[in-house]
């Protein structure tokens, strides 16, 4: 009588499975790990969150190829936020149904926010793909991760290579309408006073001004004379900036961020040469960038053009090496272990989110625009000590 | 008594039954949802009732006034961040919000207070703001709606003492569930259809339809607006709380421009001007979405390793607009409201629309005062059209005023109504001077007048044309659909009642412009070309029914027309213009013989006559 019943139970159950199997999304969660990313495809957001996409996708396809991650297939879950705040708690909830481990969220605080309380309440640890703003992990809870290069990080790395180069007095230029246009400069001016230099003046733009003739003669009635200007500023403002700037007779080097890290900056010519930004890493001959390039190229049968691609790449790395450090699938455990991770080698460079309060020390490059090229000028890793507070 | 016969004028079956076709199937769906589905599904639901709030916010300015608002998320964000700042809890304030004052850095209220609070200081914001606002109309409206909502986002994101500029709210409790939305979109459609309903929504919608035609029946039209404003201004407000403790986390960017076009797309699928449109919009637009969402997710499980599809929601949203404006360019539902479409619940209620028309209680005026116009003269530019005419109309009489073309007739008209500012001269009423008198003022004053191109107000009913004048008129009869039938008896056109006045014959147009006009009780009543385009029996009828109104009325009569048959046989004296002044005046019989009015219509024809021979 026993084994009959036996059998029952274990056709029912291989049934079952079957069904499941056909039926797509299953419950083979022993064989697979389940990542799932709540982004912005479509929207404001596709230019930063569908480039991360293709960098999670390609760190998928070699993982996978290596043989998993602890023995296990990871498989992606890709859900379209379209942008919009409302649309990424939803979606992050229908990813928490699915029964995801990790979740990757939205490049912006707002929609990363909102699906990040999500994860949080389901214990589940999350990070967003690109966003800056270095509270935002603290804004959500323990189980919410910075993965892209903080602003307060980059802005402590273009105060410390302002101060090599001895400059003394910097004029900040920022704009309020976002964080990163306003947060990144404020953190800049901060590292740099604690750093002896001196912020003569903060000016402030609108978004989509087109006009910086009030700026620059500001500039130009300064005492002391800045020797260093920093400003966020990018599409369409740097470019209307810097022109009216140069024009002006003002030849005071500009340091800028990862925002004008694009096609415009370098072909604008003589009054972008010589202008410093950071961003979050340089290929260099040799360096895992370089090699990350060629296998985006292979894969996607077209060059990188975007920063993103790789720092997309780097998140499911972390995701991969926190799991695999956590030896569980478990959200609790994979949070401990993520928490607590140092020096993952990553395409970018290095990544340590030990003792960091979950925003990570990652390489800074910093660029220089030079005859319409980007010339690599060094990797920065600033002293912890000299990063402003968020 | 007095309290079933309020809530019978002002909650009218009309009004309970669309309310209640709209609520009860999303209120069943909902509960439904909230029983059986899970977090994410539960989400989207009280994410559409949210959405459904805000768009009958739009829609009970927008949909009454015809103007088109992109304002109304401004209110949305306001009151999302009183609420929220009023909300979050100390703690979370004194590590985010570490600038706001003392006293507000303490409050810790419950969402209920604070949301009171929040649409209470929005409401009164909404008032002050639409004063200026109303004051516009059509396409300078609209972009004033737009410069508030820049300078309301502008304003959140700098009162960074307050908000955190342009970055989030954070810790703001979440307390918004399906059945809290339901309640808010039960209040939203009651308020939003009693709006529509009521005789001041009625006259704002005469407005939207013409609005130099309500002001010709005693409509303030700007008073009107500024109510409506303030009406959507506080659903708005509650919107925007309801919103606030849905997301939890907002920044200011949350109310600008996306969600306002996700509202306006609601409302343009639905049909502007009709609150079971806003609805129904609201509904068939999250329906789609959610579909294509699924749509795309099924595309790109089947056809690709990795999901390479995206934007079929936003392609396809798209597409349903341009469809829509398309093949309905007013919404699916129009000008209509859903117990209007789905007529059938009056035969199972037992309720008709409309009791019998009575006979009209007609009072005679009484025969003493005058009209005068006294050497008024209107200028446009260089050009006097009317150049210091004079004469006087006495209750009682039939005054005709004839004149080539061009020679001034209906700009005169326009200047003793008050639809144009007068330039020199002096127009008298009964004694009093109502020469700077603004049009809706002068027909509440008791002035009627018809236009010359009939303006009727096309989308509404005939009844609703005759009603929204004895609202707006402020006439001692109540504003109810057995007087305005009784007046429709009066011009035999009261077998028409419930069609759309723009789809009558233009004759009975005509009639209805002058049963409309009578609403006002009007001691003097100004016609222009009562009889343009009727043929001689129209015609001959028309004159029976002017002849009777002196007769019944005893209210004096000023006719321009171009018909001189009717003229002479109808009135007892006509005064003649030419180039903007009086040339003649007298019975038919003297201005007939009358050299220089010969000379004005025939000289001109010698002229004209003389032209044509000299054609090639």
């Amino acid at each position: 009588m026993r084994y009959p019943k036996l059998l029952t139970v274990s056709a029912t159950a291989a049934l079952m499975a079957g069904a499941v199997a056909v039926s797509g999304p299953g419950e083979a969660e022993h064989h697979e790990l389940k990542i799932g990313y709540a982004g912005g495809f479509t929207g404001y957001l596709a230019p930063y969150d569908q480039p991360s996409l293709k960098g999670v996708q390609l760190a998928i396809d070699q993982l996978n190829a290596a043989g998993g991650v602890m023995g296990m297939e990871v498989r992606l879950v890709v859900k379209d936020t379209r942008s919009d705040t409302a649309q990424a708690a939803t979606v992050a909830q229908e990813l928490v149904d699915e029964g995801v481990a990790a979740m990757i969220v939205s490049c912006d605080v707002d929609p990363a926010v909102a699906s990040g309380v999500i994860a949080q309440a389901a214990e589940i640890p999350a990070a967003s793909s690109c966003a800056s703003t270095p509270t935002l992990p603290a804004a959500v809870g323990p189980y919410m991760f910075s993965n892209y290069t903080a602003d307060n990080l980059q802005g402590a790395v273009l105060a410390q290579y302002a101060r090599e180069q001895g400059h003394e007095n910097a004029y900040i230029l920022l704009s309020r309408d976002t964080p990163y246009t306003e947060k990144l400069p404020e953190y800049f001016g901060e590292a740099f006073e604690g750093m002896g230099g001196n912020v003569v003046a903060v000016g402030e733009y609108t978004m989509g001004q087109q006009d910086f003739s009030a700026e620059v003669t500001n500039i130009k009635g300064l005492d002391p004379r800045p020797d260093i200007i920093q400003t966020s500023a990018y599409e369409p403002d740097f470019p209307a900036f810097i022109k009216q700037l140069r024009a002006a007779g003002i030849d005071t080097p500009v340091l800028g961020s990862d925002g004008i890290d694009s096609p415009t900056t370098f072909g604008l010519g003589d009054v972008a040469e010589g202008v410093v930004f950071s961003n979050a890493g340089f290929a260099s001959p040799g360096s895992a960038l370089a090699a990350y390039e060629m296998a985006y190229e292979e894969k996607y049968g077209e060059p990188n053009d975007t920063i993103f691609t790789a720092t997309g790449y780097d998140l499911m790395m972390v995701i991969a090496a926190a799991v695999e450090a956590a030896g569980s699938t478990d959200g609790s455990a994979i949070r401990d272990a993520w928490d607590g991770l140092e020096s993952v080698q990553v395409a970018t460079g290095v990544i340590t989110y030990k003792g960091q309060g979950r925003v990570p020390v990652r390489v800074v490059a910093l660029n220089m625009v030079s005859g319409g090229e980007r010339v690599h000028v060094g990797d920065f890793s600033p002293d912890p000590s000299a990063i402003p507070a968020p | 008594m007095a309290g079933p016969v309020v809530i019978g004028r002002i909650l009218t079956p009309d009004t309970l039954a669309g309310s209640a076709l709209l609520f009860v199937p999303i209120a069943a769906v909902s509960l439904v949802a909230w029983q059986t589905v899970g977090p994410a599904p539960q989400g989207t639901v009280t994410h559409y009732l949210i959405l459904t709030v805000a768009v009958l916010a739009f829609s009970t300015f927008t949909g009454n006034s015809g103007i088109l608002s992109f304002g109304h998320v401004a209110f949305m964000g306001l009151a999302a961040h009183i609420s929220g700042l009023l909300t979050i809890p100390p703690a979370q304030k004194g590590v985010f919000l570490p600038d706001v004052p003392s006293w507000l850095a303490g409050t810790d209220m419950h969402v209920l207070v604070a949301g009171l609070i929040a649409v209470a200081l929005v409401t009164s914001i909404g008032f002050l703001v639409g004063i200026p606002i109303s004051r516009l109309g059509g396409a300078s409206a609209a972009i004033a709606t737009l410069g508030l909502l820049i300078i309301v986002y502008g304003v959140i994101v700098g009162a960074r003492d307050f908000t955190r500029g342009s970055q989030a709210l954070i810790g703001v409790p979440k307390t918004v569930d399906i059945p809290t939305a339901l309640v808010f979109v039960a209040v939203a459609i009651l308020l939003a259809r009693l709006f529509r309903d009521s005789l001041s929504g009625l006259e704002l919608r005469a407005a939207r339809e013409d609005e130099p035609a309500a002001s010709a029946i005693g409509v303030n039209a700007p008073g009107r607006r500024l109510f409506a404003w303030t009406v959507s201004a506080a659903i708005a407000a509650v919107a925007g709380v309801l919103l606030a403790h849905y997301l939890g986390v907002y920044s200011p960017r949350e109310f600008y421009f996306q969600i306002t076009f996700a509202i306006l797309a609601m409302l343009i699928v639905g049909g502007m001007t009709s609150v079971s449109g806003a609805v129904v919009g609201a509904v068939l637009v999250t329906v789609l979405i959610e579909v294509l969402r699924g749509a795309e997710e099924r595309v790109n499980a089947a056809f690709f390793d990795e999901p390479t599809v995206f934007g079929l929601t936003d392609i396809g949203l798209s597409l349903a607009i341009l469809g829509v404006l398309f093949w309905r360019r007013n919404g699916l539902f129009g000008y209509w409201e859903i117990e209007e479409l789905a007529g059938g619940w009056r035969r199972w209620t037992g309720f008709e629309r409309g009791p019998p028309a009575a006979d009209a209680v007609v009072e005679r005026v009484s025969g003493e005062g005058a009209l005068e116009i006294d050497g008024v003269v209107k200028s446009f530019g260089g050009l006097r059209a009317v150049d210091g005419a004079s004469l006087a109309l006495r209750p009682g009489e039939i005054l005709g005023l004839i004149g080539p073309n061009g020679s001034g007739k209906t700009t005169l008209l326009g200047c003793v109504s008050g639809a144009l500012d007068v330039t020199a001269g002096r127009v008298g009423l009964d004694g009093a001077d109502i020469t700077a008198m603004p049009a809706h003022m002068i027909a509440r004053s008791r002035v009627g007048r018809t236009f010359q191109n009939i303006r009727l107000f096309a989308n509404l009913t005939c009844l609703d044309n005759v009603k929204a004048a004895l609202a707006a008129s402020g006439a001692r009869r109540p504003a109810n659909g057995m007087e305005a039938r009784a007046l429709m008896a009066e011009l035999g056109v009261e077998d028409y009642a419930e069609r759309r006045a723009g789809a009558l014959a233009y004759g009975l147009q005509r009639r209805l412009e002058i049963a409309r006009a009578l609403a006002l009780e009007p001691r003097y009543l100004l016609l222009d070309e009562p009889a343009a385009g009727m043929n001689e029996t129209e015609s001959d009828e028309l004159l029976g029914i002017l002849a009777g109104l002196r007769e019944s009325r005893g209210l004096g009569l000023l006719i321009v027309d171009h018909d001189l048959r009717l003229i002479m046989r109808l009135c007892d004296r006509v005064v003649v213009l030419n180039k903007g002044r009086v040339i003649a005046e007298g019975t038919p019989g003297e201005v007939q013989s009358d050299p220089d009015v010969i000379e004005a219509y025939l000289g001109q024809r010698r002229a004209a006559r003389k032209a044509a021979a000299h054609q090639p």
